[in-house]
C-alpha cells in the first residue's frame, strides 16, 4: 500500500523546486513547460538529495501514524490515511487544513522583482523585459493549447466537480485572446512602444476557496496617492473586469493539472507621463477584504508607474 | 626618634613594591621563592624594629613624646590620629563595586555575545546604508543579545553582592572600647581612636587594643592564642625578659585578651603596624588562586566558545564560497554563535551554587564566596588546626589514677556521664583534694545553665578541675563554704605546686587537712605514704615504679598530669587556733600522703573522629598542623583518627623493635609527625617526597609560615587543599589554601577575611557535609551542562541546513533565545536539586585537572546523540507544519531564495496554492514556534534522562525531585505564553500553533528517554567496557 502511495506521489512533484524558483523569468515564459524535461529534472534532484529525502521519508512515516492516531479506526483507515497523506485535505469541511478562512491575495504580471514599472518608451531596452515576461506567462493561455486541454464551460456559475478526491477535475479554457488589446497578439509589445502599459492582475490561488455567494470579484484602479487625473482612463479586459464564478473553486494542482489562473488586464491608456503615478488596484466585491496593513497583497496591489518619453 | 620612625615607614614601603614585584611575575616557582623571601623579610623586620621592650619608662617617654602619668594631650593624640590613621586593620582590598560590575558582564559568554551584538548593528548600518527601508530584524537581535547579556551579568551580580553581604552582616562586630589616660584624666574612647604613646588600663576579660609595652601590671594574664594558637594563658609583667618580643613578657600584643589581673602600657603600634596587622597583611599578600569550579567553567566556556566560533567562521566561509552576501553570511555567524552559546547557563549555575550554599549555611558551613561551594567537594587534602578546630579547646579531665589503677574520665562535650568506679575510700580523699585544692569559681548568676557551659574565672587546668568535681560531687561552692580555708599557697613556677589547708566539715574532727596538688613528680618528692584503698600504706619502691609507669603512660597520651596528696595535721601540733603563715610555711609539707593522679587534655571533639572517618573513606586525607607539642598533638591524632590505630610512625617503629630511628625502614611506617623544627630543615623537594609518602601526617610546633609552607607543598601534589583553623597565625594558610574554612565562634576576624568558608558551629564535622554537598554540586552541575548543552545542536542545525540545503529558516535567533532563556532556565535549576545517585562520599575526590566538569564523553553524548535525535525530532514538527500547508518536505529544499523574496507574492505550493511574502513569513514563523515547541518537548525528556548519569531513572525516583516536575511545568507555561500570550507581538516571531502540532515530537522525546535509559542499562552491566569509558560523562 505505502509503496504504491509513493509510486503515486513521486510524479505528484512535478515542479522541482529549483526549477520553479531559481530561474523565475524562465518559469513565466515556459510556464506549461514539458512534462518529461521535468521529470529528468526531478529525478536528478532525488539523486542528489537521496539521504535527505530519506530521512524525511522516515519522519513522513512517523507524522502520518501520528496523524493517524487521531482518526476513527476502522475499515477506512489506509484509504483515509491515503487521503490525508495525499491531499492534507478535510472532506468533510472541504477546506485544505491549511487555508482555511483565508482571502485573496492579489499578484501582478510583468514579473519585475519590484512593482515599480519604469520605462522609457523610446527606449525599447527598458521596457523590451516586460514584454518578454508577459509572453511568456501568457504561453500557457494560447487559444489553441487552451482549446485542446481545457473545457469551455458555461459562464456566471461555479465549475463544481463532485467525485473522488483524487479524481482528475477539468479546467475551464481561460485564452488569451480574452485580454484583447492585452493580449499581446494584436500589439505585441502590450501597449509598452506606445506609453500605454499592460498590466496583468491575477489573484493568487487557493484550493477550495470560492468568491463569496456568486458575485464575481471586480476590479478597480485608481490613482493611490495624489492627483486622481494622473490615470485618466484604464481598459479592462475582459470589459467585466472581473474574475468570472466558472474559475472557482480550484481543486489543486493534483487534481486539477490544467487550471489556468484567470486574469484581468489593466490597460493604463492614458497616463500622465514623466512622473511616478502610484497606482491602487483593489478587489471589490461582497466580503472582500482589501485593507490588511501587514500583508500588502490582500485584495490589492500598489505599484507605481512612471513612463518616460 | 622622628628618623627611626621614618626608616620603619620606608621598610614597610619597599615590602609593598616587594608583593607588587611578586604579582608581576609569571613563573610559580619565582612566586614562590619570592614569596619565601618576602616572608623572611616580614621575620627580619619585626625584630628589627621592635625594641621597645628593651628600653626603660623614660626612655620610652621621650621616644612617644608622651607622659606616663598624664597621658597624651588630646590635640597631640589627634594629631597622630590624622598622622597614623585609625588604630584598625585594614580590610582587606575591595574590588569597586563598579568593576566588579563590568567583570560581570564581560566575563564568560558575554564578550562573544557583545560581538555578536555588534555585529547586528553593523550589519544593519550597511543595510540601511544601501537600502533605507532594511528590515530591523537585526536591530532587534542586537538589542536582544545586548539586553541578554546585561540581564544575566545583573544577575550574576546581585548573586554575588547578596552572598557578600551576608559576610559583610557576619563580620560587623560591636565597636571595641578602650580606658585611655589623657590630659590626666580617664577617658573611655573607641579602640580605633588610639595612637602610638597612649597610656592604656587594661582588666581582666578586655580584648588588648593595641601593641602594649606594660608599665605595670597586677597578675595580669593573657591569652595569646589568636597569635600563637595555643590558648594556654601566658602572665605578663612590666619586666624585661626575653629579646624576643614575642617571648618577653612586657609586651601585650593587639587582638589578644587579657584572662585576668590588671595592667597599664604604652601603646607602641596601632593597626596595620601591629604584629597581628603584620600577620594580616601576610594573609592578604597571598594571592587568591582560581576556584576549581571557575577553572572548570573557564573550560567549559573555552570548549563551548570553540565550538561556536569554529563552526561559525567555517560556516562563514562556506556560506561566502556559496555566494552569499557578505552581510547575510555575517548575520549566520551571529546566528551560529547565539546557537551555540547557552547565555542561560552561567547565570543558572550561580544559581546552583547559591543555593548549595544556602543549604551548607543551614548546616552550619557558610561559603563567602559562591565558587568555593564546590571547592569543598574535590578538597583531597585537609590541613586542620588542632586546638579549637579538632578539639574542643578547654581542657578537660580525662584520666585518673588511684588505688594502682587507671581510670577514664568521660570527655565529650557535656561530660555528665562520669561512669568510672566511684566507691573507693581513694576517690573519697582524692575528690575531696580536687574540690578544695582550686582557686577557680564559676561566675555568679549562672546557676541555671549547664556545668560545661558556665563560665569560670581562672586558668583552664583549675577550670577543668572546678568543672569535673562539679559534676560529680554537686556544688563545690557550698563544700569550699564547709570546709574553710585557712591559708594558701598559689601555684607558681618555682615551687611547682599549689597547696590550701582547710578546717575539716566533720565537726568532731579538728584536724586541719592540708591538701596539695602540683607537677606528679614532685608531690611524689614530698610523700611518704600513698594511699590505696582508701588506706594509707607506706610508698614502697614498688609502689613508686607503679606511680612511674603510670605517669609515663598518661603523659605519653599528651595529657597534662597532675598529681594530688593531703595530709591531715595532727590536732595535737596544729589547734584550732594555729597561725598559719603562707610565707614562712609554719606547716610540713614533706610526709605526706599521696593519693592520686589525675589528667587532663583539650579532648577532641565527638564528632571528629566519625567525621575523619568519613573523610578518609572519601579518599580526602588528614593532616593536622598544630603549634601545640608533637606529644600532644600525636596524643590527639590518634583519639581522632588522624592516625590510625594500626599504624605507627619511624619513632614508634625503632622504640617497638629497639633500635635506632636512623635503622627504620621509613617504608614501613604509615604516619609522620613532624615538628616545626624538622620542616625549617626540610627543602621543598623534602617535604614533598613526605607529603607523598605518608599517608598520615601530624606537623607540631609550627609557625604561621610553616604552615603556608605545608599548604603550598600539598598545592604542588596537585592537591586542592582545604585549611580549617581560627587563630591569626592560621590566617595566611587559610588564604594560601584552595578552601580555607575559619571557625565561627572562636575565630579571630582575621582568619575569617581570610577564609574562604566559616563553620558556623565551630565543627570540624561540618567539612563533610560540605564536601558532600560539593560533590553533589559538581555532579549536578554536569548535569545541569549536558542538558543545556544538548539542545544546542537541535538549535545549530537549522542554520546550517538553512546554509547548505536553502530551507525556509526553521527556527529564528530570537526565538532561540526564549530557549535558552525561557523555557531552559527553570528545568536546569531544578537539576540541583536532584539526590546523589551513588553514596559520593565513597570515592576519591575529583582529579582537579582529569575529571573535568565538561568532558569529551558529555561533550560528545550530548552533542551527536541526544542533540542530534532533537534537532531530528524538531525537524520533524517543522516539516510537518510546512506540510500541512503545502509545502512538502522535498519542496522545501533550496527553496530559500524565492522564499525569503519580498518581491515574489505568488510562490506555489505543492498544491498550487500562492503565497505572499508576508504568508510565507507568517508561515516562517509558524515554523519557528513549531520548532521551538519541539525542542521543548523534547528537553522535556532531557530533564528527565538528565536527573542520573548511570541509575535508571525508575531507581533515582521520577517523583524524589518536586523540582523537576516545576521545571516541566515551567517549560510548558512559558511555551504556552509564548505561543498564545504573545503571538501576536511581531518582534517575538511566535504564532498561535495549533494544538496537534504541540504533540508531534513526543514520540520522539520517548526515543530519547528510551535511547539514555538503553545506555545507562549497558553501562551498568559492562562497566570498564568501551561503552562504559565512551558513554559515561
Amino acid at each position: 500500500m505505502r509503496r504504491q502511495l509513493r509510486s503515486r506521489r513521486a510524479p505528484a512533484f512535478p515542479y522541482g523546486s529549483r526549477y520553479r524558483l531559481d530561474d523565475q523569468d524562465e518559469v513565466n515564459q515556459n510556464y506549461l513547460a514539458d512534462e518529461e524535461e521535468e521529470a529528468e529534472e526531478e529525478a536528478q534532484m532525488m539523486m542528489a538529495s537521496n539521504s535527505e529525502e530519506e530521512k524525511e521519508e522516515e519522519e513522513e512515516e512517523e507524522k502520518e501514524e501520528e496523524e493517524g492516531q487521531g482518526q476513527p479506526t476502522g475499515n477506512a483507515w489506509w484509504h483515509k490515511l491515503q487521503v490525508i497523506n495525499e491531499y492534507l485535505w478535510d472532506p468533510e469541511r472541504r477546506m485544505s487544513l491549511a487555508r482555511t478562512g483565508q482571502s485573496w491575495r492579489v499578484m501582478i504580471r510583468p514579473f519585475a522583482h519590484s512593482l515599480n514599472f519604469n520605462f522609457n518608451v523610446s527606449e525599447p531596452d527598458t521596457w523590451q523585459h516586460y514584454v518578454i515576461s508577459l509572453n511568456g506567462f501568457l504561453q500557457g493561455y494560447n487559444d489553441s493549447l487552451q482549446e485542446e486541454m481545457n473545457v469551455d464551460c458555461p459562464p456566471g456559475q461555479y465549475f463544481i466537480q463532485d467525485g473522488d478526491e483524487d479524481e482528475d477535475k477539468k479546467a475551464c479554457q481561460f485564452k488569451r485572446s480574452f485580454l484583447k488589446n492585452c493580449s499581446g497578439l494584436e500589439d505585441p509589445t502590450f501597449g509598452y512602444s506606445t506609453g500605454q502599459p499592460c498590466i496583468l492582475l491575477k489573484m493568487n490561488r487557493i484550493v477550495g476557496f470560492r468568491p463569496e455567494l456568486g458575485d464575481p470579484v471586480k476590479v478597480s484602479c485608481k490613482v493611490q496617492r495624489g492627483d486622481e487625473n494622473d490615470i485618466r482612463s484604464i481598459n479592462y479586459y475582459p470589459e467585466s473586469a472581473s474574475f468570472d464564478l466558472r474559475y472557482y473553486p480550484y481543486y489543486g494542482k493534483l487534481t486539477h493539472v490544467n487550471y489556468t489562473s484567470p486574469l484581468v488586464a489593466m490597460h493604463f491608456t492614458d497616463v500622465v507621463k514623466n512622473q511616478v503615478v502610484p497606482v491602487q488596484c483593489q478587489l471589490k466585491g461582497k466580503g472582500i477584504i482589501n485593507d490588511v496593513i501587514n500583508d500588502r497583497f490582500v485584495g490589492r496591489i500598489i505599484f507605481t508607474l512612471n513612463i518616460e518619453t | 626618634m622622628r628618623q627611626r620612625k621614618l626608616e620603619i615607614y620606608s621598610v614597610e614601603h619597599h615590602a609593598a613594591t616587594d608583593i607588587k614585584k611578586k604579582e608581576g611575575r609569571d613563573g610559580k616557582k619565582d612566586n614562590d621563592l619570592e614569596l619565601k623571601r618576602n616572608q623572611q623579610k616580614e621575620e627580619l623586620k619585626k625584630e628589627l624594629d621592635l625594641d621597645d621592650h628593651k628600653l626603660s619608662n623614660k626612655e620610652l617617654e621621650t621616644k612617644y613624646g608622651t607622659d606616663i602619668i598624664r597621658g597624651l594631650s588630646s590635640t597631640r593624640a589627634a594629631e597622630l590620629l590624622a598622622q597614623n590613621g585609625p588604630n584598625a586593620l585594614t580590610p582587606p582590598k575591595q574590588t569597586p563595586e563598579i568593576i566588579k560590575f563590568l567583570k560581570q558582564m564581560v566575563g564568560g559568554f558575554s564578550i562573544l555575545l557583545w560581538v555578536g551584538a555588534v555585529l547586528c548593528w553593523i550589519a544593519f548600518g550597511i543595510q540601511y546604508v544601501s537600502n533605507p527601508s532594511a528590515s530591523l530584524d537585526s536591530v532587534y537581535l542586537g538589542t536582544v543579545l545586548a539586553v541578554v547579556v546585561i540581564l544575566t551579568g545583573i544577575f550574576a551580580y546581585y548573586q554575588e553582592a547578596k552572598s557578600t553581604n551576608i559576610m559583610a552582616s557576619f563580620c560587623k562586630m560591636i565597636p571595641q572600647q578602650a580606658v585611655v589616660i589623657r590630659d590626666s584624666e580617664k577617658k573611655v574612647i573607641p579602640a580605633e581612636q588610639l595612637v602610638v604613646g597612649d597610656i592604656v588600663e587594661i582588666k581582666g576579660g578586655d580584648q588588648i587594643p593595641a601593641d602594649i609595652r606594660l608599665l605595670s601590671a597586677q597578675g595580669c594574664k593573657v591569652d595569646n592564642s589568636s597569635l600563637t594558637g595555643e590558648s594556654e594563658p601566658q602572665s605578663r609583667s612590666s619586666e624585661f625578659t626575653h629579646e624576643n618580643p614575642l617571648e618577653t613578657k612586657n609586651i601585650t600584643f593587639y587582638s589578644t585578651t587579657c584572662l585576668e589581673g590588671t595592667a597599664t602600657g604604652m601603646v607602641i603600634n596601632t593597626g596595620d603596624r601591629t604584629i597581628i596587622g603584620r600577620i594580616a597583611s601576610l594573609a592578604s599578600g597571598v594571592g587568591n588562586e582560581k576556584t576549581p569550579i571557575a577553572i572548570e567553567i573557564e573550560h567549559f566556556v573555552h570548549i563551548v566558545a570553540g565550538v561556536a566560533v569554529s563552526v561559525g567562521i567555517l560556516f562563514f566561509i562556506i556560506a561566502v564560497c556559496m555566494k552569499y552576501h557578505v552581510l547575510d553570511a555575517i548575520i549566520f555567524l551571529i546566528a551560529i554563535i547565539v546557537a551555540n552559546v547557552p547565555e542561560g547557563l552561567l547565570a543558572t549555575v550561580t544559581v546552583a551554587l547559591s543555593l548549595t550554599a544556602k543549604r551548607m549555611a543551614k548546616k552550619n558551613c557558610l561559603v563567602k564566596n559562591l565558587e568555593a561551594v564546590e571547592t569543598l567537594g574535590s578538597t583531597s587534602i585537609i590541613c586542620s588546626d588542632k586546638t579549637g578546630t579538632l578539639t574542643q579547646n578547654r581542657m578537660t579531665v580525662a584520666h585518673l589514677w588511684f588505688d594502682n589503677q587507671i581510670f577514664v574520665a568521660d570527655t565529650s562535650e557535656d561530660n555528665l556521664n562520669q561512669g568510672f568506679d566511684q566507691s573507693s575510700g581513694t576517690w573519697t580523699s582524692l575528690s575531696k583534694i580536687i574540690a578544695l585544692c582550686n582557686r577557680a569559681e564559676f561566675k555568679p548568676g549562672e546557676e541555671s545553665v549547664p556545668i560545661m557551659k558556665r563560665v569560670v574565672v581562672g586558668d583552664a587546668s583549675e577550670t577543668a578541675l572546678l568543672k569535673f568535681s562539679e559534676v560529680i560531687l554537686g556544688d563545690v561552692m557550698e563544700i569550699r563554704k564547709r570546709n574553710h580555708k585557712v591559708v594558701e599557697i598559689p601555684f607558681n613556677s618555682t615551687n611547682k605546686f599549689q597547696l590550701s589547708i582547710h578546717q575539716t566539715e566533720d565537726p568532731n574532727d579538728k584536724r586541719f587537712l592540708l591538701v596539695m596538688k602540683g607537677a606528679p613528680e614532685r608531690i611524689l618528692e614530698k610523700c611518704s605514704t600513698i594511699m590505696i584503698n582508701g588506706k594509707e600504706q607506706p610508698l614502697d619502691k614498688s609502689m613508686a615504679q607503679a606511680f612511674h609507669t603510670a605517669y609515663m603512660e598518661l603523659g605519653g597520651l599528651g595529657e597534662r598530669v597532675l598529681g594530688f596528696c593531703h595530709f591531715y595535721l595532727p590536732a595535737d601540733e596544729f589547734p584550732e587556733t594555729y597561725s598559719f603563715d603562707s610565707e614562712s610555711m609554719n606547716f610540713p609539707t614533706s610526709n605526706l600522703c599521696f593519693v592520686g593522679l589525675l589528667s587532663m587534655i583539650d579532648p577532641p571533639r565527638s564528632t571528629v573522629p566519625d567525621a575523619v572517618t568519613k573523610c578518609r573513606s572519601a579518599g580526602i586525607k588528614v593532616i593536622m598542623v598544630t603549634g601545640d607539642h608533637p606529644i600532644t598533638a600525636k596524643a590527639i591524632a590518634k583519639s581522632v583518627g588522624i592516625i590510625s590505630a594500626n599504624s605507627e610512625t619511624v619513632e614508634d617503629i625503632a622504640k617497638r623493635c629497639n633500635i635506632a630511628v636512623e635503622q627504620v625502614n621509613k617504608r614501613d611506617a604509615k604516619a609522620a609527625v613532624v615538628t616545626g623544627m624538622e620542616l625549617k630543615d626540610m627543602s621543598p623537594e623534602q617535604l614533598d617526597e613526605l607529603l607523598a609518602n605518608y599517608p598520615e601526617i601530624v606537623f607540631a610546633r609550627t609557625s604561621p609560615q610553616q604552615k603556608l609552607i605545608i599548604v603550598e607543598g600539598c598545592q604542588r601534589q596537585d592537591a586542592v587543599v582545604a585549611v580549617t583553623g581560627d587563630g591569626v597565625n592560621d590566617s595566611p594558610a587559610l588564604k594560601k589554601a584552595d578552601i580555607g574554612g575559619a571557625m565561627g565562634i572562636t575565630g579571630s576576624d582575621a582568619a575569617k577575611n581570610a577564609a574562604d568558608m566559616i563553620l558556623l558551629d565551630d565543627n570540624f564535622s561540618s567539612i563533610v557535609t560540605g564536601v558532600e554537598e560539593g560533590r553533589l554540586i559538581f555532579d549536578n552541575l554536569k548535569k545541569t551542562i549536558a542538558y543545556t548543552l544538548t539542545k544546542n545542536i537541535a538549535e545549530l542545525c537549522p542554520f546550517l541546513i538553512y546554509i547548505i540545503l536553502g530551507l525556509p529558516l526553521p527556527i529564528g535567533t530570537i526565538t532561540l533565545l526564549f530557549i535558552d532563556l525561557g523555557t531552559d532556565i527553570i528545568p536546569s535549576i531544578a537539576l540541583a536539586y536532584e539526590k546523589a545517585e551513588s553514596d559520593i562520599m565513597n570515592r576519591k575526590p575529583r582529579h582537579k585537572k582529569k575529571d573535568r566538569l565538561v568532558n569529551q564523553q558529555l561533550a560528545v553524548y550530548s552533542y551527536l546523540h541526544i542533540g542530534l535525535m532533537q534537532a531530528l525530532g524538531a525537524f520533524l514538527v517543522y516539516f510537518t507544519v510546512y506540510a500541512q500547508q503545502g509545502f512538502r518536505p522535498t519542496s522545501l529544499f533550496h527553496l530559500r531564495i524565492a522564499w525569503d523574496s519580498d518581491h515574489l507574492n505568488d510562490l506555489e505550493d505543492n498544491y498550487g496554492q500562492e503565497w505572499t511574502s508576508y504568508q510565507r513569513q507568517y508561515l516562517e514563523w509558524t515554523g519557528y514556534t513549531a520548532f521551538f515547541v519541539g525542542i521543548m518537548v523534547q528537553q522535556i525528556a532531557d530533564l528527565i534522562i538528565r536527573k542520573t548519569r548511570k541509575n535508571s531513572i525508575f531507581k533515582q525516583g521520577l517523583f524524589r525531585n518536586k523540582v523537576i516536575w516545576v521545571g516541566i511545568a515551567s517549560q510548558i507555561i512559558v511555551a504556552l505564553l509564548l505561543s498564545y500570550g504573545l503571538g501576536s507581538i511581531t518582534a517575538l516571531n511566535f504564532t498561535m500553533l495549533k494544538a496537534q502540532y504541540w504533540f508531534v515530537a513526543v514520540p520522539h522525546a520517548i526515543l530519547i528517554w528510551v535511547y539514555d535509559e538503553m545506555r545507562k542499562l549497558f553501562i551498568r552491566l559492562y562497566p570498564g567496557s568501551w561503552w562504559d569509558k565512551n558513554m559515561y560523562y
